[in-house]
């Protein structure tokens, strides 16, 4: 086990050390730079500002530095967006706005998701089954913009009947301001894993232990919950990690649509705006994140169901 | 036993399990032509791919979904060729339209009533001499005034009195009167954008849009993930090991991040190779646009990723199995077998993976759409159409809804069809 743990968490470094390399090569690769504004700045200005920040510098010798900071904890200051401010800071400030939506996002998708799709399994062919299977196939075929939008002109167009929740995300608002985003990108996973629970269900509902159970006279109650969903889990559990990572970092559509000053909305204004330090520092933070809950997701397999060696989980 | 349970066909020669017992003379004679060639026919031997096509045909939602990609197939690719307007022809005169309209008869008639007080007097006037088919007496014209000017104007119910209904369709001033002067005008189904673009004719271009980037970017990936999961399959040990480590660091990259990156570090370098001659890939770039082009290549360097781990799968599963062993006894190349031997067999799971592949494929096309760095001007896709209408949202909500809905319901169809094709192809995964 100890073993294990240290093998897999070299070799997430090495992943990591590869994406961090990958993406500044990406970067520096494209055209255009940090001080392209509406007024262009003179070429001495533009040297002076690169000699500054260090990107004058052959790029293997840049790229030596941010490593050199980055185990210090220090991942640079913005060029551009937020003059000279520590890209930690940054994070540290964006990352719980979005995190909170992410998490009320991927909670009640998570539950619903799970509950629904047991339900249409346990109810095969019945109205119940065709019904969610129907809402399902919709919500994912549903681009999360459209999503969004729609319920921005639902609920909160201001000429909209139903105006219940405001345009632009206020935090001040409390609930009323988290309900529409929340919902938004919950929707997506939501259907994917009722999808996902539901045929799991019905592959182990099939299993010759449940026959077992069932002939030992057993309620069905524990059947579906301790023998069946439990065994259901495996596929959902695989899917919701690198996605819990992807939901806290900030759904870059619902947030822009919702003007929800959070992470992921920052990251695709940092690209265009060619603000390398926090395209980087936002890069390894959402990678780190992902390998993290890879990581719990296997761990967790081995809590799910027992059988499974660590290491070996998820197909 | 009377009564047959299972009624055999005239001229099949499939004994009569239930009725084996009762012969008569007739069981005995000769079979005619007709007879045997019914035989020969029911005995048919069917091909993987016509035994899948028997139960596509079974199921019916895959079937409905065929048949509106069918649809969407010929609105895509025909219905610009039959629409007289062009995706990118500025009509002057019919800015902002709705899809829907008042006939010139029926505005007159509003104008007259939204008007001043002697306006409106005036129309009532009219109106109330026609009924009565005189002039009007003094006392009634004084009871008239006394209504118009204590009445606040109720355009719902004046719409209602005199039948003033909206019609479908969005027609400009100018082609109302073409239309009253008793010309045939097309009309702008879904009304008009602010440069007074014929929506329609520009939904019908961005379904196209959408509908060959995803079925291109799913040829991409198929051939990418194909070739890299068999060749990691087929060798594996150490090669899978570290081919499928490749796989896995591609999965922790942002999408975004590459795909936004990818299409500002190719945008030049394709336009100076557009711009470098003429050419099938010159006028292709060009036709296209470099948006375009660095969103496949982008698509393709990311999301072959599942398909490769699904082909590597199931080449693991065949490569133990015999017929390999021959081939390679028999002095087979490893190319030879991968092409020849392993992935014909798992051809199945190929088709199925890359039609669920397309409906990824547009939703990443709408998405970079919405962040404004999808198709470029004046080209235009679904998703670019909706983020445009994103602003005007309020009051040109249909902007927004009809793109959405067209999208939503093109995928879905994908959907639907990729499930049933699952399910047809493969029996053993229907759930």
């Amino acid at each position: 086990m100890a073993k294990y743990t240290l093998g897999r968490l070299g070799m997430s470094l090495v992943t990591l050390l590869l994406i961090a390399t990958l993406t500044f090569l990406l970067m520096n690769s494209v055209p255009g730079g940090p001080w392209l504004s509406e007024k262009t700045p003179s070429p001495e200005t533009i040297k002076a500002l690169n000699e500054k920040y260090g990107l004058d510098k052959p790029m293997i010798v840049q790229l030596g530095m941010y490593f050199e900071n980055l185990i210090q904890g220090d991942m640079g200051v913005s060029l551009k967006m937020q003059k000279n401010r520590p890209v930690v800071d940054i994070i540290t400030e964006m990352f719980p706005v979005s995190a909170k939506i992410g998490f009320f996002a991927i909670l009640w998708a998570a539950l619903a998701g799970v509950a629904l799709g047991a339900i249409a399994a346990y109810q095969r062919g019945a109205w119940v089954d065709s019904l969610l299977r129907i809402v399902a196939t919709i919500g994912i075929s549903m681009p999360s913009f459209v999503v969004a939008s729609l319920l921005l002109t639902t609920f909160a167009g201001s000429n909209a009947s139903l105006r219940f929740f405001p345009t632009i995300f206020d935090a001040a608002l409390g609930v009323k301001a988290y309900i529409l985003p929340c919902f938004a990108l919950g929707v997506y996973p939501m259907c994917y894993i009722a999808r996902q629970t539901r045929s799991a269900m019905l592959d182990a509902l099939g299993q010759d232990y449940i026959k077992t159970a069932k002939a030992k006279g057993m309620k069905n109650t524990p059947i579906i919950f301790k023998h069946a969903l439990r065994n259901a889990l495996i596929p959902v559990i695989t899917y919701l990690g690198p996605q819990i990572a992807f939901t806290f970092c900030g759904g870059f559509v619902v947030e822009t649509v919702f003007s929800v000053p959070g992470l992921g909305r920052y990251f695709i204004q940092s690209i265009s705006n060619r603000d390398y330090p926090i395209i980087m520092g936002t890069t390894i933070f959402l990678a780190a994140f992902i390998i993290v809950m890879n990581f719990l997701a296997d761990f967790l397999y081995r809590v799910v169901d027992p059988r499974i060696s660590i290491g070996q989980g998820g197909k | 036993m009377s009564v047959k349970k299972n009624p055999i066909k005239f001229g099949s020669m499939q004994p009569d399990i239930e009725n084996l017992l009762e012969l008569t003379p007739e069981d005995f004679a000769f079979a005619s032509r007709e007879q045997k060639e019914g035989f020969i026919q029911e005995r048919a031997s069917t091909t993987y791919w016509k035994d899948a096509w028997r139960r596509l045909r079974q199921n019916r939602v895959a079937m409905v979904a065929l048949g509106i990609l069918v649809l969407y197939l010929f609105f895509a690719f025909a219905g610009p060729m039959l629409a007289p307007y062009g995706y990118d022809q500025f009509i002057s005169g019919s800015e902002n339209l709705y899809p829907w309209h008042y006939s010139l008869k029926d505005q007159r008639l509003l104008d007259s009533f939204s008007g001043s007080y002697e306006e409106r007097l005036a129309t009532a006037v009219e109106l109330a001499e026609l009924e009565k088919g005189a002039k009007l007496s003094a006392i009634e014209l004084a009871t008239l005034k006394a209504k118009i000017r204590t009445s606040t104007p109720d355009i719902e119910a004046f719409k209602k009195e005199n039948g003033i209904r909206l019609k479908a369709f969005g027609y400009s001033q100018a082609e109302l009167k073409r239309i009253e002067d008793g010309e045939n005008v097309f009309p702008h189904i879904f009304g008009t954008d602010k440069y007074g673009r014929d929506i329609m004719v520009r939904i019908m271009i961005g379904t196209r849009v959408s509908m060959l980037i995803g079925v291109c970017a799913a040829l991409l990936v198929l051939l990418i993930g194909a070739t890299y999961g068999s060749v990691s399959g087929f060798f594996g040990g150490k090669v899978d090991a570290v081919m499928m480590r490749f796989v896995e660091m591609i999965y922790a990259i942002p999408e975004v991040l590459v795909v936004l990156l990818l299409s500002t570090a190719l945008k030049p370098a394709l336009v100076n190779f557009q711009n470098s001659g003429s050419g099938f890939f010159r006028n292709l770039v060009g036709l296209m646009g470099p948006n375009l082009i660095s969103l496949f290549i982008a698509f393709g360097l990311l999301y072959w990723v599942t398909m490769a781990r699904i082909i590597r799968g199931q080449i693991l599963q065949l490569k133990e199995q015999e017929f390999v062993t021959a081939a390679k006894a028999l002095g087979a190349s490893s190319g030879r077998i991968i092409k020849r031997h392993l992935l014909p067999n798992c051809v199945g799971q190929i088709v199925v993976t890359t039609c669920l592949q397309i409906p990824a494929a547009i939703f990443l096309e709408s998405f970079l759409s919405f962040l404004g760095v999808g198709v470029s001007a004046p080209m235009t896709s679904l998703g670019a159409m909706a983020a445009d209408a994103l602003s005007g949202v309020v009051t040109y909500g249909y902007r927004l809804v009809i793109p959405a809905i067209i999208l939503s319901i093109m995928i879905l169809a994908f959907n639907l069809f990729g499930d049933g094709l699952r399910d047809a192809l493969d029996p053993r995964l229907k759930k």
